[in-house]
């Protein structure tokens, strides 16, 4: 089986800083991924690599198959608030037009957007701007903004910070329906809670190591900050993407 | 009363009078864009850069709105370049651009042999001036960027909003950032005329936060900007004939005191429905 997504000893950065160095990593189509490591640690400028806006100093981000279809919630902290755009717009721009330069939206994709509004129980919000909205509200409405254009790959950054226990529960039931149907990366930097629901956990601190299990090991718990050699040597097996 | 309407007869005020629903549209449209993306102070920028190029088109002996055009896109396309890059801190490097384009225009106008009466009429603006040929200039520019606003809503709004997102949706993020700088810039350069440079940003942003007082959303605000800028300049307009004052004060005077008395009126509602709440013991 061909991963969706392929990073060979990938280093990437801000400004030729690198922040990540050699990291190598494979993401199958039935994978949920939780990518954990202490804030900084450059779990974000992970997922922003694989998504294609960072650029690659060194190594290569592949797709061996065809492209996928990525859906990314960003992490809040990301986003203006304050922006005067409106529920309904924020969702909509999850859609792909049919031509950069004619933007305007098909009578499918009309309805695919009050699909997914309804779906997520936004409509009566549909029309209200994002600012009147509490947290998670928000949050449901940028992940679905994410789910609208059905991705084969699904990224979220820390979605459980800041945000009400409604949507965090909301959210972990799709996500046992959604990992179904695509490939999921789950960034967040508590260990404890995503540990349960995913599969495989990848550590970032500066490299990436990765546990081809969900189990909350002493090494790993011991290895939170993800120190290279302690890592190297725990009992855990360790997918080796470098000898294959 | 009636001497107050037959102003109205001279072709000079009628022209003003077009010139003020003109720019209020168009800022209404831009300034939105503005105000929601926070960049006042880069507008600010831009705005006092152009003034570089007015004093080097009066020393070339060339049109001074021509020499702003091209000094007002070049800095405001430079500074979403810098910001692209991400290399330079933006707001020191745009503190430099304010002050050199100022410095140069001075500088300019300074060496520039004999007396040049327009230059307060760009500086404070002089809508009552404005000619038949200016108006075609801004009814143009007004009507370009109607439809870009119309048909590119989306991706300009959704760039504005999240850029990174726009661009892993394969949205031409670079093209529709230049495209409003340069829109931002001429619209600035098509406004200087009617309130000046010190104050044309006000035209840009006050309309456009009195109207966030009653919507936070960019379809909505552009209309009630356009209606705030359309009453404070027209009321302006008239009384800067009347009392023989700068035309860009004056309307910037109505625009400021048109939003306090909003926000007054608000906050009166305000606190009217919270103590009636509070009285019959809800909340
Ligand atoms: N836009 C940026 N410009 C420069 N440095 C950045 C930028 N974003 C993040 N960094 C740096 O990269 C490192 C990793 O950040 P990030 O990937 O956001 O960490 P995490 O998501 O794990 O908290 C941090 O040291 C941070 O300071
Ligand atoms: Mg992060």
């Amino acid at each position: 089986m061909k991963p969706l997504v392929k990073l060979e000893n990938v280093t990437t950065g801000y400004h030729s800083e690198p922040v990540l160095k050699n990291v190598d990593l494979e993401v199958f189509t039935d994978d949920f991924v939780g990518v954990i490591g202490p804030n900084g640690g450059g779990k974000t400028t992970l997922v922003k690599v694989i998504l294609g806006v960072l650029p690659v100093f060194s190594g290569k981000v592949s797709f061996p198959g065809q492209k996928p279809q990525m859906g990314y919630l960003p992490q809040i902290s990301q986003i203006d608030k304050s922006f005067p755009i409106t529920v309904r717009e924020l969702v909509a721009s999850g859609l792909k037009t049919q031509h950069p330069f004619w933007p305007s939206l098909g009578k499918k994709q009309k309805a695919q957007l009050s699909d997914m509004l309804e779906q997520a129980r936004l409509t009566h919000l549909a029309s209200r701007p994002i600012g009147e909205l509490s947290g998670g509200q928000v949050q449901k409405a940028m992940l679905c903004r994410a789910l609208i254009s059905r991705p084969d790959l699904l990224i979220l950054d820390e979605p459980n910070t800041f945000v009400d226990k409604v949507f965090e529960q909301d959210l972990y039931r799709w996500l046992q329906e959604l990992k179904k149907e695509m490939a999921i990366l789950l960034i967040s930097h508590d260990i404890g809670t995503i540990s349960p629901m995913v599969k495989t956990i990848a550590c970032v601190n500066g490299n990436l190591h990765y546990h081809p299990s969900n189990q909350l090991t002493e090494d790993i718990l011991k290895v939170y900050n993800c120190p290279v050699d302690i890592i190297a040597h725990g009992p855990v097996p360790h997918r080796v993407l470098k000898d294959h | 009363m009636s001497e107050f309407f037959s102003i109205l007869e001279y072709s000079f005020f009628r022209n003003a009078l077009a010139a003020a629903f003109l720019t209020s549209i168009l800022s209404a449209m831009v300034g939105t864009y503005i105000v929601s993306r926070k960049i006042v102070f880069i507008t600010g920028g831009v705005t006092h850069a152009s003034f570089g190029g007015i004093g080097m088109a009066y020393f070339l002996g060339m049109s001074p709105l021509l020499g702003a055009a091209v000094f007002a896109v070049l800095s405001a396309t430079g500074i979403e370049w810098m910001s692209q890059k991400g290399k330079v801190r933006e707001d020191s490097a745009i503190a430099i651009l304010w002050s050199l384009g100022m410095a140069l225009g001075i500088i300019f106008v300074f060496m520039t042999p004999g007396y040049t009466p327009n230059l307060l009429s760009f500086l404070f603006g002089n809508i009552l001036s404005v000619g038949r040929s200016e108006l075609y200039i801004m009814l143009g520019f007004a009507i370009v960027v109607a439809l870009v606003f119309v048909i590119y809503f989306r991706p300009v709004v959704q760039t504005a909003f999240d850029p990174e997102f726009s661009k892993i949706m394969g949205v031409p993020v670079l093209f529709f950032r230049y495209l409003m700088a340069t829109i931002i810039a001429l619209a600035i350069v098509v406004s200087i005329r009617s309130v000046g440079i010190i104050l044309v940003l006000s035209l840009f942003t006050i309309p456009q936060i009195t109207a966030m007082l009653f919507t936070r959303s960019f379809a909505r605000i552009i209309p009630f900007a356009a209606l705030w800028g359309i009453t404070g300049s027209v009321l302006g307009l008239f009384s800067s004939y009347v009392f023989n004052i700068p035309s860009g004060a004056a309307i910037i005077f109505f625009l400021t005191l048109q939003f306090l008395l909003v926000k007054l009126v608000i906050v009166l509602r305000d606190s009217l429905l919270r103590g009636r709440n509070s009285a019959v013991g809800q909340h």
